[in-house]
């Protein structure tokens, strides 16, 4: 009876799911959702309208309490002018192979894990998952000296690239994370079992079908976890500055520390270099949308 | 259609397979790439690379740059590697590096923390090494090369060089028709001149002070400790000393600006001072040689800081140094790292770095030369005042390793003062007796 | 079969337990060793000395601050990011123009630098300049002195905490909102049910997994508060803002007390394994999974 095939334009109210029938008459040309939401994102966005701002500056004028948000001068050059005052395109490099290599390894990794602790019975379920989650209860201050000693003993025995002042010694301490698989854990249980018991019952393995059955039901989920896994490790900065001892190993939150110095910061230089190092990624979560919306084949595997 | 999705997933996932094995594989690769340059040196000792952690920035990177790159082709064979370090953060890199025994070979270090780094075992003891001819030991300012030593043992070599002075706002002064500061003024003066300057209308204030509780609260007070003739300890170190009717003037001087006149603006952040100022929003500042590049839209002067009249203390300042300090990592390491630096803080350099960067000089010799000071002024105006106030440092901070905790003490106390919760004479017992609790401790 | 389901779930899980066990485990057992040392990281020497930390810890009046500021803070954060979170997300999940650009809105809360944040809040109330005194003036409320006042300053923390972490809970629930079926809302729809029922009755229900992990995870988070209060108030004024984790960070590397400094970590940790085994217990009751 629902028109499933209404198109949801504005004027017609929709959940995004169906269309339900219509109630009251619109007053407003534009879903009255917009006069929450547009205020509430403006509200949360004011840092990152500040940051622009301040980016576009002349040093001069950044220099001023309260901060100026409507400058007199648009200064451009501070962008070339960031990008030139440190190899930048190296230190945006190291971020993106340790900020990718850590995504796949972290939706392998928690996928597996997550999916056991969700479907399995297995001897030391309850202690194994509270071992994990109890890494995430000490500070990273306190435990970062033997991190330190811990990387460097593997970088001398086992393998060179995960030593310090490698790149491998950024991302192999953070390949597998708590939160991942707390978070996929918690996702995996929402879905209901019939659909893992029957292809098990088909003769499937548990391997299979996590990843034919479970993964396509957990796109959401998985895109997610990528999009926050990859902003913080993109946005790490004291384990790298504790691990790495060169310049050319260092990553973007060490080189945009490099803009900070001991009294004065150059504010204009910083917020540019920060726009610099936020669009790329705002750009990929932007475009990549779709995956944080469950596909309808996969809702079509639903049934009734 | 549940199997023709099955195959499609299946090409799919063989080809995202395919993908994450590339990927981790180049990523892994890519990740082998990086050298631990952390610092080597042949087994002849001829030639060697030694690593420097220092947070130097703007003109301070490119005049190091330029120093390194010069000391490189001038001495074939031997190499400098520097790594920025922001100077608040190097403490904990340094730290867990030697926990690690991976220490650098020479790190920039605040002064603040000598007493305390200099129970590392693997600092070098540098009191030899200074008195080699040429080195001038003397040469440096008594501010810096008491922060550089503790309990007899030289532990660094002095890399920065400051104090307190007032800068003042010439605009604000004329337009209120107040004759700007001289050398001889009085801290009386100073309450007067800001009470006028503060106008809640338009709000400006007349001076400000920082109240983050760290120890940039406390240095600023100290300053004028030692101004009204008092000490903060006892000269052995054994117990408080500020408890005394020079720590009631000075703390009162504060007081009476912060709450009474309400001329002072306070500032948490320990950020937004001096933006204000150059704003144009506060008349005076009690503030170092750094923050004059941070007003280029005031007109402002400079002068000592003012005097208690009828005490010793004089226009007595403060001064903060900062050290370089070098670590063991081998006979070698160590030669090589006691060569860079001696040849960095050599009056050539010394002279270079300061005319480039604005920094004060670090030897006597560079900053009484007067082509130094007018090339100086002429850069940065008002600098010339911060050198030659350099003489008006007669002493520095206890350094002892307790210090840290018994500057929280007395950061909470001006604080509390400041914000009206406490009298100051209340805070001075109170503090004293906290103070004297830490000391016995040991 | 049942031995292969023990096997499959060790082989499931063993990498990333491995990597975790690692990098997160054996760094905790060492700090526990050290938070019975006297050790200031500086010499080598660290002799131990049993529980002499832990009893400095009872002694010690900052401490018993930073317990209250550290549970006040939480108290005040958790609830509110999660209902703010889930408001905007409930709001977001719907098929209107621009939803992409709201929920990269939310993303890029979540990814400017704390210290961007943190200069925004300075300024926004600050006593004298700020934006939120200015306001105040207007209606009539005299200016506050928020940062500067140690009754009010952990408060704007707790505000600026929530405008970084909003991003967070949105992105979080509008993920978990995909997984709630099409049918069983058109169906509670047919059937008369009004959005504010079936937000309450099925929305909600279902959305209890995620928001058993935003209420965990942002407890943990808010526990271990320390970047903000860093580069704000450092702690300040007069302790008003000192946190465990900040304080303790403190003793580390300000007052070179290594030892004392995990001691309190470990405290900490106790603290929060037991809330969190709370919120689990209590989480076990209301949350609903539809297996």
């Amino acid at each position: 009876m629902t028109a499933t095939s209404a198109p949801a334009r504005d004027g017609v109210r929709s959940d995004g799911r169906g269309v339900l029938p219509a109630r009251r008459r619109r007053r407003l040309p534009f879903s009255p959702w917009h006069l929450v939401l547009l205020p509430a994102t403006l509200v949360l966005l004011f840092p990152f309208a500040w940051l622009v701002i301040t980016s576009l500056e002349t040093p001069a004028e950044a220099l001023h309490f309260p901060p100026v948000l409507t400058p007199h001068v648009l200064r451009f050059a501070n962008y070339p002018d960031a990008l030139a005052s440190a190899p930048f395109g190296h230190f945006f490099l190291n971020s993106a192979i340790v900020a990718v290599a850590t995504v796949l390894s972290n939706l392998v990794l928690c996928s597996l894990a997550g999916y056991a602790f969700a479907r399995f019975r297995f001897l030391g379920r309850t202690a194994l998952f509270a071992v994990i989650m109890a890494t995430l209860m000490v500070p990273f201050q306190v435990t970062m000296i033997p991190q330190f000693i811990i990387t460097k003993w593997l970088g001398v025995h086992v393998l060179a690239a995960v030593g310090i002042n490698h790149l491998g010694a950024l991302i192999l301490p953070n390949a597998a994370t708590a939160f991942g698989i707390f978070f996929l854990r918690q996702f995996f249980r929402t879905l209901p079992l019939e659909y893992e018991e029957s292809a098990r019952v088909d003769g499937a393995s548990r391997l299979t079908v996590l990843i034919r059955i479970v993964l396509p039901l957990a796109t959401p989920a998985l895109a997610t976890l990528a999009a926050l896994t990859f902003l913080d490790s993109w946005n790490n900065f004291l384990w790298p500055l504790i691990a790495i001892t060169s310049t050319n190993q260092m990553t973007l939150p060490l080189g945009l520390a490099t803009f900070q110095g001991a009294h004065q910061t150059e504010w204009t230089l910083l917020m540019a270099a920060n726009v610099m190092s936020l669009v790329p990624m705002l750009a990929i979560f932007f475009g990549a949308q779709r995956y944080f919306i469950r596909s309808v084949a996969a809702t079509g595997l639903a049934g009734t | 259609m549940a199997a023709e999705c099955g195959k499609a997933t299946r090409r799919r996932r063989g080809r995202w397979a395919v993908l994450l094995t590339v990927l981790t594989a180049a990523a892994v690769t890519a990740a082998g790439c990086g050298t631990d340059s952390n610092g080597s040196s042949s087994a002849n000792g001829g030639s060697a690379t030694i690593q420097i952690w220092e947070g130097y920035t703007q003109a301070e990177a490119t005049a190091f740059a330029h120093l390194v790159s010069e000391y490189e082709a001038q001495h074939p064979g031997q190499k400098v590697s520097p790594l920025f370090v922001n100077n608040d953060d190097t403490l904990q890199k340094v730290l867990t590096a030697v926990r690690g025994g991976s220490p650098p070979d020479i790190a920039y270090l605040y002064g603040s923390w000598a007493p305390n780094v200099a129970q590392i075992p693997q600092v070098v003891n540098l009191t030899q090494v200074v008195k080699r001819p040429g080195v001038n030991w003397n040469d440096f300012w008594t501010g810096e090369r008491a922060v550089a030593t503790v309990n007899g043992k030289v532990i660094g070599i002095p890399a920065v060089v400051d104090n307190l002075a007032v800068v003042y706002n010439k605009t604000l002064f004329a337009k209120a028709g107040l004759v700007p500061p001289g050398p001889g003024w009085t801290w009386q003066q100073f309450q007067a001149d800001a009470q006028k300057l503060t106008d809640p209308a338009i709000k400006q204030y007349g001076t400000a002070y920082v109240t983050p509780g760290s120890e940039d609260t406390v240095w600023h007070w100290e300053a004028l400790l030692w101004e009204a003739g008092g000490q903060l300890l006892t000269a052995d170190n054994s117990k408080a000393a500020f408890d005394s009717a020079a720590g009631l003037t000075s703390l009162n001087t504060l007081r009476t600006m912060a709450v009474t006149d309400k001329s002072m603006y306070l500032d948490p952040s320990d950020s937004a001072y001096s933006n204000l100022f150059n704003s144009g929003k506060i008349g005076m500042l009690v503030t170092g040689p750094w923050d004059l590049s941070a007003f280029p839209n005031v007109h402002y002067g400079v002068q000592v800081m003012p005097s208690y009249p009828g005490t010793s203390g004089g226009h007595q300042t403060i001064s903060g140094p900062d050290n370089w300090v070098i670590f063991n990592n081998s006979p070698a390491r160590v030669a090589a790292a006691e060569k860079f630096l001696l040849w960095l803080t050599a009056p050539a350099q010394d002279k270079y770095f300061s005319v480039q960067t604005g920094n004060l000089p670090t030897r006597q010799s560079v900053g009484d030369a007067a082509s130094v000071v007018q090339q100086m002024n002429a850069a940065l105006p008002g600098v010339g005042a911060f050198i030659s106030n350099l003489s008006n440092v007669k002493q520095a901070r206890p350094q002892i390793p307790q210090y840290p905790k018994i500057s929280q003490v007395l950061g909470t106390m001006i604080v509390s003062v400041l914000l009206g919760k406490s009298q100051p004479q209340a805070a001075l017992t109170a503090a004293a007796q906290q103070v004297n609790q830490i000391l016995a401790a040991g | 079969m049942i031995g292969s389901e023990h096997l499959a779930g060790w082989a499931f899980v063993t990498p990333g337990v491995a990597i975790i066990a690692l990098f997160g485990m054996a760094p905790i057992i060492w700090s526990a060793l050290m938070s019975f040392q006297r050790n200031n990281l500086l010499s080598p020497s660290t002799p131990f000395t049993g529980l002499a930390n832990y009893r400095q810890m009872v002694h010690d009046p900052i401490v018993a601050q930073a317990i209250q500021h550290t549970l006040i803070y939480t108290a005040l954060f958790v609830p509110g990011t999660m209902a703010l979170g889930l408001f905007l997300a409930v709001a977001m999940n719907r098929k209107i123009r621009f939803i992409a650009f709201y929920r990269t809105a939310a993303y890029a809360t979540m990814a400017i630098s704390t210290i961007s944040e943190a200069i925004v809040f300075i300024w926004l109330f600050d006593p004298s300049y700020g934006v939120v005194n200015y306001f105040f003036s207007w209606i009539g409320v005299p200016p506050q002195q928020f940062l500067n006042s140690p009754s009010q300053a952990l408060y704007v923390i707790v505000l600026m905490t929530i405008w970084g972490w909003t991003g967070f809970a949105v992105v979080i629930y509008l993920a978990a909102l995909q997984g709630i079926p099409q049918p069983l809302l058109e169906a509670a729809a047919i059937d008369g049910a009004g959005p504010w029922r079936t937000f309450r009755r099925i929305t909600l229900p279902l959305l209890s997994p995620a928001s058993l992990f935003l209420a965990v995870w942002l407890t943990i988070n808010a526990m271990q508060l320390f970047d903000e209060v860093y580069l704000s108030t450092q702690g300040g004024p007069l302790n008003a803002t000192t946190v465990l984790v900040y304080y303790l960070y403190n003793q580390a590397f300000q007052d070179f007390n290594f030892g004392y400094a995990s001691a309190i970590a470990y405290f900490l940790f106790l603290v929060i394994i037991v809330v969190t085994v709370i919120q689990f217990r209590v989480g076990r009751r209301y949350t609903y999974y539809r297996s």
